[in-house]
Formats: C-alpha cells, structure tokens, sequence
C-alpha cells in the first residue's frame, strides 16, 4: 500500500496537469462548442423535413424519431472523437519539446504516467460531449437522470479507447503538421462511413438494403467500428438500436485494452 | 556514483566507448568536454533515460538497469533544453514534479516554498512560465529538480546562452545547497571557467574519457606554462626562436616560449634578461589544458541537428 500511494498522487499529477491545460486552451474549447452547434443546428434542423424514411416515394421504415434527434447521439461521438484523437497532439507536444523527459526521470512507471495521461484526455473528452448533452432539450431529445448517467459512463470509455488510439497515432507521427491532415483523413471517414449521419436499417434484407444503398457503402458501414459505438449511445439516449448493444459495448471494452497495451509499448521511447 | 566499464553506440556511431569514472558523495564533478563528445549521452543513461549497451553503472548504490525506480527517487536532473510546461505557472510546474514524485500535500507546499525562495522567484509563483526569461526558466528549472530532495543533481550544461549574472546567481544556489544538504552536484559544461571550483574534473572527448582530476592536478598535468616575451630588436627574435624549441611568434612581434620546470625563468634571464624589454609568466590554465586535451576543432554537428528540430517545433506550436 505504501509504494501505491505515491503512484496513485503522481496519476493525479498527471491527470490534473491535462485537465488544466484543456481548460486553458481556448481554441479547442471552442471548437468542443461550435462543431455540434454548426452539426445540430445547420445540418440537423436543415435535414429534419427530408427524413421521412421513403424510398421511391413509398414509405419503408417507420421511424420512431426524427432527424435531429438520430442525429444527437452521432453528434456527441463525433465530438469525443475530435478531442480523444486530437488529444494525440499533446503527447507529440510533451516529446517535440522535452517536457516527458522530466516524467521519465521521475519513479512513476510507464504506464502509471500513461494511464494519467489518457485519463485526462478521456475526461476533457467527455467534458465535450456533455457540451452536446446539454444540448439535448433543443434536439428534442428528453434525458431522464438515469439515461444521462449511463450515457456519461459510456462516453467515458468510448472517450478512453478513443484517447488510446490518438497515443497509438501519435507514435507514428513525427511532427504537428503531419498530425493535422493525419486526424482529419481518420476522424471524418470513419464518422463519415458509420451509419451515424443515415440509418441503416437491419430490419432489411441483404437486397432490400442493395436497393437503398450500395452494395460497397453497406459493407464499409457494416465493417467500421464507429458504427456500432453510435448504435449503443443512441440505445441509451433515443432508445433506437440497429444493432445489438453488446457488439458496440465489447468493442469499446476491447478498444480500451488493446490500444492501451499498443499505446505503452510505444510509449516513453 | 560508479560507472563502470560503460559503452554506447547508435548505429554505427560510437557515443561512448569504455567510459569508467567514480564520484564520491557530496562532491561537485564536472564533465567537460565538446560538444557531441558524449557528455549528454552519458547523462541520459546516469539518469535512466537511456541503457548502455555495456558495463555497469551504481547511482546512490542503485544499479541503474535493476533498480531505475530507486535511482530515480535520489536523482533530480536539469536538462540541456528546457523541459517546463510553458503552458503552466511556476507553482503548478512544481506542484506537478512534486506529485509525479509521490510527494503528501504539506510536504510537497513546503517544498515549493523552499525552492522558490532559493531560486529568488517566489514573487513569480502565479505567472505562467512562457512570460519567464530564459535565466527564469533555468532557475526555475533548478528549482524544480531539487523539489523532492535529491541526493545527487544531475545538471546538462545548465548555464549555456545564459547572461554573467545570471551564471553567477545559479553557481550560487548550488554551492549553497551543497554546502547546507551534502548534494552531490554532476555537471556538464563546455564554459572552462565554471569548473574551476569543481572538486574533480573529468574531460571526455569522442566518447572517451581522456583525463581525470581535481582542477589543480590538471593543470598541473596537462597545461603548459607559457613566458610571453616583448623583444628590443628584431635580431633578438631569431635568437630566441633559435636557442628555444616550441617558441612561437605571437601577435604583438613578441615570443612565447614554453616555460617547463622551475629552473627556467632564473636560466632564461641569465641569458636574454638584457635584450628583452618585457617579460610576462603565464601559469598553467584549465583552458590551455582542455585544449591541448581535445584539439582545436570544432565539433557542432550535434548542435546543429537539435537546433533544427526545436525550431520545427516552435513553428508548428504557434499555429
């Protein structure tokens, strides 16, 4: 217990150090702010009247919810995913200018300074998407308390995997430039190729699907993992599943192991 | 302190070839040499950041591959370019260094308090660290090493670019804590001056160490005194060019003779003491012995690569 303590502080230490500096930045405070209002407001309430789930004219899906509020959950993990994976440029930043060599000198272990790290990134990511939690009321989206808890847990583990993969992409990055286009080529195809701004309904068949969709985009939707992790949040939230939760839940839960380990062994060389 | 038999390559570059050295408790020793001539690279693996590839190496009467966490607890180290959080004031900067050391609340506030009176910046406790100078920087930076109270300091050039005054300031501190704390003081330098005053000097060139002293035994050892001659006439000139071997025409028309063994100048008067105007003895320098060490060239190849990156960053962080 006595050699725990101190790692447990230095966990803090770290935690507390990324939580400051997320506070402080203004830019990306306001980029947390404005992408879901610019999403929300101008593509949602722009799209809301088109959605109606006809397809040649004859109405196919019943949809128990409108555009804005399909939207919602998408628009919470779109914010996560800019912040958990732009979270990447604040390791490049401690290693381009010699700040992690004073962690390592310290006797904290690796993955004690890892895991404060993604911490900190995980809760300033979820700090984003509660932004769009707040939001909710004027997507039509009624929250009762007990939704809203587990849409934060939730997002807190999406925020921590996420946060995980942005270290694993940071060690393959050598510069602040590269990480720009790099972010940009990851973040808006894999939201782009989720069903996170379309439905894709699983009541279809195979060929019923081929004759809304392409065959291509039905199986890069099928096969990103995005997919699924916006099918659990919006289970929780507008009570709306195309999938089976627990495929979303078990990737999130699988994400978090996986990129962590990735994320240690390359960490701190 | 011990290392022992410790060698280190990238790639095919040698960085440290052999190198043995001992250093006693409570002592201030100083590396000196070049630049790229390994002292970093001997510090990174002093300091756990980096494993030899060969030897053994006892920190506090750690060894640095089995027990890096217990040499890192009695270790505090200040490194060549700053590694602050421009981003985060002074305090929390230390509040941060003191937690990652696992260090309780009261302890750790004390502790701040302390090295900030030291380091004469505790009017600047509130104020981010990007509005500090680079000699604040430093201080500071100091100051944070020492936060969790350790045995031995670790200190990577750390009065390079910085103002006399400042260099001065800095060299107090540490002889202060010296003095008070019994720290063991490791420092690097290329500036010959400021280790005039360390208890053993050790100068390595190209990855080796090439010689060991306190600063007197060096000088002693491979620093030559020099006569330094203003002549009458012309003629006298080529005589004494002629009567001395290594005598040398300096700048002023003058000549410096190498002046070797006590009974040289009464002999040298004796001889020429009529036909020279003006005689000066130049004793032995620390300098003189560094260079005559490590020859006169040049070895910025280093520096240049690490400037070139660092200015990359600074770009990139403005966006």
């Amino acid at each position: 217990m006595s050699a725990f303590l101190p790692i447990l502080r230095g966990i803090h230490g770290v935690w507390l150090r990324e939580i400051m500096r997320a506070t402080r930045d203004r830019g990306q405070l306001l980029g947390g702010v404005s992408r879901p209002l610019i999403w929300l407001l101008i593509l949602g309430v722009g799209l809301n009247p088109y959605f109606r789930g006809e397809v040649f004219g004859e109405v196919r899906l019943v949809l128990p919810y409108n555009y804005l509020q399909f939207l919602f959950p998408a628009v919470i993990v779109l914010n996560i995913m800019y912040t958990s994976i732009q979270f990447a440029v604040s390791v490049i930043w401690d290693r381009e200018f010699g700040f992690l060599r004073e962690v390592l000198v310290s006797p904290m272990p690796r993955w004690a300074v890892l895991l404060g790290k993604v911490l900190g990134g995980a809760t300033a990511a979820t700090g984003h998407g509660i932004l769009v939690l707040i939001l909710a009321r004027f997507a039509d989206v009624t929250l009762a308390p007990w939704q809203v808890f587990q849409a934060i847990v939730y997002m807190f583990m999406l925020s921590f995997a996420l946060t995980c993969f942005g270290v694993v992409l940071a060690g393959k990055v050598r510069s602040f430039e590269g990480f720009g286009v790099f972010s940009n080529t990851v973040i808006l195809p894999l939201y782009f190729a989720s069903s996170s701004v379309f439905p894709l309904d699983p009541s279809l068949t195979r060929t019923q699907l081929a004759v809304s969709y392409p065959e291509w985009l039905v199986v890069l939707i099928r096969s990103n993992p995005i997919t699924y992790t916006v099918d659990v949040l919006r289970g929780i939230l507008i009570g709306f599943n195309q999938f089976p939760p627990y495929i979303g839940l078990s990737l999130v839960a699988a994400g978090i192991a996986i990129f962590f380990l990735i994320a240690l062994r390359g960490f701190g060389k | 302190m011990l290392v022992n038999g410790v060698s280190l390559r990238y790639g095919s570059q040698i960085a440290l070839e052999d190198v043995s050295l001992r250093i006693a408790r409570g002592s201030s020793f100083a590396l000196l040499g070049p630049n790229g001539a390994g002292k970093t690279s001997l510090m990174s693996i002093l300091a756990t950041l980096r494993t030899a590839d060969m030897g053994k190496v006892l920190v506090a009467g750690h060894d640095v591959n089995r027990a890096a966490q217990k040499v890192r607890r009695s270790i505090g180290v200040v490194f060549q370019d700053s590694s602050l959080d421009d981003r985060l004031s002074a305090e929390e900067n230390l509040d941060f260094h003191g937690r990652v050391h696992g260090m309780p609340g009261k302890a750790r506030r004390a502790a701040i308090d302390r090295v900030l009176d030291l380091v004469e910046l505790s009017n600047w406790r509130e104020e981010p660290v990007r509005i500090f100078s680079g000699g604040m920087k430093r201080r500071l930076e100091i100051a944070r090493a020492l936060v969790h109270d350790p045995e031995i300091l670790f200190l990577d050039e750390p009065t390079v670019g910085l103002d006399a005054q400042t260099r001065d300031r800095i060299w107090t501190y540490l002889d202060g804590e010296r003095r008070r704390r019994g720290l063991t003081l490791l420092i690097t330098t290329h500036y010959i001056e400021e280790v005039d005053t360390a208890d053993c000097i050790c100068i390595i060139d190209k990855g080796r160490v090439i010689a060991e002293g306190s600063p007197a035994e060096l000088k002693h050892a491979y620093g030559k005194p020099y006569l330094h001659v203003v002549i009458a006439s012309p003629e006298v000139r080529e005589q004494l060019l002629n009567a001395y071997e290594g005598a040398e025409v300096i700048g002023n028309g003058g000549v410096s003779i190498p002046a070797d063994g006590e009974a040289f100048i009464p002999e040298f008067l004796a001889r020429f003491g009529s036909r020279v105007s003006e005689i000066r003895f130049e004793a032995p320098t620390l300098e003189a012995a560094f260079l005559n060490l490590t020859g006169r060239t040049l070895r910025e190849r280093f520096d240049g690569e690490r400037e070139a990156q660092r200015a990359a960053g600074v770009r990139a962080g403005q966006r």
